[in-house]
């Protein structure tokens, strides 16, 4: 039983991390209905600067804040020369050859520089050890800090989306671009800020997962991506509630099979989900078929 | 640099030119190192590789993200086969493919459910289960450790028939087979299964008015695509000796696409080239190989803006798409061309086409309701109304794109209600878009082609040897294209690229593209829209033709003009309701016409 617990709270966490990366995915998602594949790598790189920044005696927080304000600024670029070019081109090709190319190319840096080891990551908000008791049974507190921080930015940008102008605004320039320009809206600005958003939750995620691993080297953002994939196309691609649901879903399944069945196949019974859901109900639990004009 | 790219083309494509490449390499092998004799192996196993992604990115235009588990199917196939089983490497590598082949069929039925992104993210998913099978099942594949000890031709391990097979032996056979590859697939992207799998990529729903079956279109292309993987995989298995995952994983499938992009996706020559530089490069270049991950991620990034259609584009002329044995043939001017024929409709009870009380409701929203009709041969039939009356509803339901809430569509006296649309462009009843949906890149010809797909028998055995039949079929057709370019009056443009044509001749070539499936109904949707006066004369000159064949012809149209001294009967719809049926004269008098296009006098009680 305990056993059992232990794996439920472990896969509920990383579901969470997963959570964290779809949502990120779905931002841009939400402006452009396109997704980075390199979003991995921007987890990465936010994840091995503020470890770099740290080795060389940089203060905590201001290491974090440095990695996040570089990724930040990758948004804008990935935006302005890998995606925003290739949406002019007719069909999906250019925009994910072009941010997978990026990503690629970050992690080929990132290899460069850092060496293709994996580095030590620094204790930034919590420490490992520390632990809360639920249920009475001890959980690592840094595995309840990324889920209470999942979930309350479902709610949050559930809320945004919902009940303000500026998530009615994102709602329409995703269902129209040029209808949007027309009724006066920032449509060029809130892509490139949906681009930035998505940037720096990567970035936090990133940092939260190499707290929980401990260490980051450059191919480390590779799988969590794919399982990010995972979950957002699980939930529904562009639902929140729906990347927070299949996070958890994958998670738990995943750890589950990990601890009865096989390690080995943890990550394999992820992409053969993704298979499934995909042949079967590609628009996912929690969002509605897209109708195809004609 | 137009004149060296057309001279370079020239050259590259001549035959001649060609053999003598394959003969000098086979001729200097047995001179060279066995370094460099295995350098140039892993190079054609690379073009094998890269063509096998051209095939389905390139040509059929689904992106597959996940190629390198077909390779690793091919090598791990070939690998066991022989390490286990004993099997020579003449037998194990035709299985591996066949076993890579076969494993591609499968994925294109999930694979064919899903599109763009979601398909990315779909081979991906099979790259990386594929990745997990082989690191994690270590009895049959060694695991992690990977599978050393397959009979290798660079070890001197590999034999045939006990005869030993060095690698210049190795390589020669190597180059024999990848000669085979080329000339069937240089066969197959002219044939009819080509310019489909052209059409595919471009737009499936036109596709499907051709009559091209869209999943069996992706189920070849998928096919094709991971029997040549396997080629490679098997090849490249007795040609390293130990097989390992991570040669397998994603950045295997990375570079792939990487080769394939520069090379200009759906150029054959243009991935010879490029997989020649990516072999050749990080071998003799050492910073090359430090660099790779940084190489490949600007490539990547940059390669589609900047250069759209990669070497082959910059170096070469685009790629034509009709052999030409069938073209000298067809214009060796034995005869005049043929003429179009007369097409023998069943009309049981003079109806070629009717629609029953075809009810259309799209949630809340009737479309359509209650609509009949009766299309008779040889009369044009106008459907006219205000925008949102149905029209395009009308024409979607009819051709298979919709399935009707309610009623029946009967065509040649067959009921024909909610089958697929390629279904019924095959038996004859062809459709036009409101907006010309072409290949782009194809010629006038070649686009003309494409309507003739669903009377093409030829099987695609002849099609990929060029066998006799298939160039006669292909002589034949060509020459229903000549009369039918004739009739359009488009001859001087032929064989221009669409793309490079004013809309004027698209909307002709699209509406003449019909005549080439010697339909017994067409259904043309406002195929008069945004043409110039003298445009739309021929084009009304091209119905009349149609209807001389004894063809039933469905108009949409608004231009009264141009319907009024061209139709038989009209047919007028508003909010999805028949209000008129009858001739072009009563419709002007007719009252609820009239307020139904001018808004209703309001009675108003004092």
């Amino acid at each position: 039983m305990d056993f059992l617990f232990s794996l439920l709270i472990a896969g509920v966490s990383v579901g969470s991390a997963y959570a964290l990366v779809a949502i990120g995915l779905n931002m841009t998602f939400w402006t452009t209905r396109t997704l980075n594949f390199g979003q991995g790598s921007l987890m990465m790189l936010c994840a091995m600067l503020t470890a770099f920044f740290a080795s060389q005696g940089v203060w905590l927080a201001l290491a974090a804040v440095s990695g996040l304000a570089v990724v930040g600024l990758l948004g804008i670029f990935i935006e302005r020369f890998a995606v925003r070019p290739a949406l002019k081109t007719e069909g999906s090709m250019g925009w994910m050859v072009a941010t997978l190319g990026f990503g690629t190319l970050l992690q080929g840096i990132a290899a460069k520089y850092f060496g293709s080891q994996a580095v030590a990551f620094p204790e930034v908000v919590f420490s490992a050890s520390d632990t809360v008791t639920i249920f009475g049974q001890p959980a690592a507190l840094q595995y309840l800090v990324i889920f209470v921080l999942a979930v309350g930015l479902v709610a949050l940008l559930e809320l945004f989306l919902g009940k303000t102008i500026w998530g009615q605004v994102i709602r329409a320039v995703s269902f129209d671009q040029e209808l949007g320009r027309v009724q006066g809206m920032p449509v060029g600005a809130i892509i490139l800020l949906s681009f930035v958003a998505s940037s720096v939750l990567a970035g936090v995620a990133g940092m939260l997962i190499a707290q929980i691993g401990g260490t980051v080297d450059p191919a480390f953002g590779f799988d969590l991506v794919l399982l990010g994939f995972v979950s957002a196309v699980l939930g529904g691609m562009g639902s929140s509630v729906g990347a927070l649901v299949g996070g958890i879903v994958v998670g738990v399944l995943s750890k589950l099979v990990g601890g009865y069945i096989s390690t080995a196949a943890e990550h394999g019974i992820a992409f053969a989900l993704l298979m499934v859901m995909l042949a079967v109900r590609p628009q996912g639990l929690f969002a509605r078929p897209e109708a195809v004009k004609v | 640099m137009r004149r060296v790219r057309s001279h370079l083309s020239r050259l590259v494509r001549h035959p001649l030119a060609q053999a003598a490449l394959v003969l000098v390499l086979a001729a200097i092998s047995p001179l060279l190192s066995d370094g460099s004799v295995q350098i140039l192996c892993f190079v054609l196993v690379g073009i094998i590789f890269a063509q096998s992604i051209n095939i389905l990115t390139g040509i059929a235009g689904q992106i597959s993200l996940g190629h390198a588990g077909f390779f690793g199917i091919g090598a791990y196939g070939a690998g066991i086969l022989a390490k286990s089983y004993g099997l020579e490497f003449y037998l194990t590598i035709p299985i591996a493919s066949a076993l890579s082949a076969a494993a591609a069929y499968l994925l294109s039925f999930p694979a064919g459910r899903v599109r763009e992104v979601y398909l990315a993210m779909m081979t991906l998913g099979f790259g990386m289960i594929f990745f997990e099978v082989v690191r994690e099942w270590n009895d049959l594949t060694g695991g992690t450790m990977g599978l050393p000890g397959v009979p290798s031709a660079s070890l001197r391990t590999l034999t045939a028939l006990g005869r030993p097979v060095g690698v210049a032996t190795y390589f020669v056979i190597l180059l024999l087979a990848t000669t085979l590859f080329l000339i069937i697939m240089n066969n197959i992207t002219r044939s009819r299964i080509g310019r489909a799998l052209f059409a595919i990529h471009h737009s499936e729903i036109a596709a499907g008015s051709l009559g091209i079956s869209r999943s069996g279109a992706r189920q070849l292309a998928y096919t094709l695509s991971g029997a040549a993987a396997g080629l490679a995989g098997g090849f490249y298995a007795h040609l390293v000796g130990y097989l390992g995952p991570d040669s397998f994983n994603l950045h295997r499938s990375i570079e792939v696409l990487v080769v394939a992009i520069v090379g200009g996706l759906g150029s054959i020559p243009g991935q010879i080239i490029s997989a020649t530089i990516f072999t050749f490069l990080p071998e003799k270049l050492q910073v090359f190989a430090e660099y790779q991950f940084i190489v490949y991620g600007l490539i990547l990034t940059f390669s589609l803006l900047v250069m759209p259609r990669g070497i082959a584009g910059l170096l070469l002329d685009p790629p034509r798409f009709i052999r030409s044995a069938p073209r000298t043939r067809a214009g060796r001017g034995d005869g005049p061309p043929v003429p179009l024929r007369p097409v023998a409709a069943r009309a049981p009870g003079g109806v070629v086409l009717s629609a029953d009380g075809v009810t259309m409701r799209f949630g809340g929203l009737t479309a359509l309701d209650d609509v009949s009709l009766a299309l008779a041969p040889g009369r044009i039939t106008a459907l006219v109304g205000p925008n949102g009356s149905g029209k395009s509803t009308f024409v979607n339901v009819v051709s298979g794109l919709y399935r009707p809430s309610v009623g029946r569509v009967t065509f040649e006296g067959r009921d024909i209600t909610g089958k697929p649309d390629f279904e019924i462009a095959r038996a004859g009843l062809i459709r036009t878009f409101q907006d010309p949906r072409l290949v782009p890149n194809f010629t006038v010809r070649e686009n003309l082609m494409l309507g003739a797909h669903r009377l093409m028998r030829g099987s695609g055995l002849a099609a990929a040897l060029a066998l006799p039949s298939a160039t006669d079929e292909e002589a034949n057709v060509l020459k229903r294209v000549e009369a039918v370019l004739r009739l359009i009056d488009l001859e001087a443009v032929a064989d221009q690229p669409l793309e490079s044509l004013p809309y004027g001749y698209r909307r002709l070539t699209d509406v003449g593209r019909v005549l080439l499936a010697e339909p017994t109904a067409i259904l043309l949707d406002e195929p008069a829209a945004g043409l110039a006066e003298p445009e739309m004369e021929r084009l009304s000159k091209l119905i009349r033709d149609m209807r001389g064949m004894g063809i039933s012809v469905l108009l949409i149209d608004h231009h009264m003009d141009f319907l009024s001294d061209l139709v038989d009967d009209v047919i007028v719809l508003d909010s999805g309701r028949v209000i008129y049926h009858g001739s072009m004269a009563g419709m002007r008098q007719d009252k609820t016409v009239v307020a139904a296009y001018l808004g209703a006098e309001e009675t108003v009680d004092a």
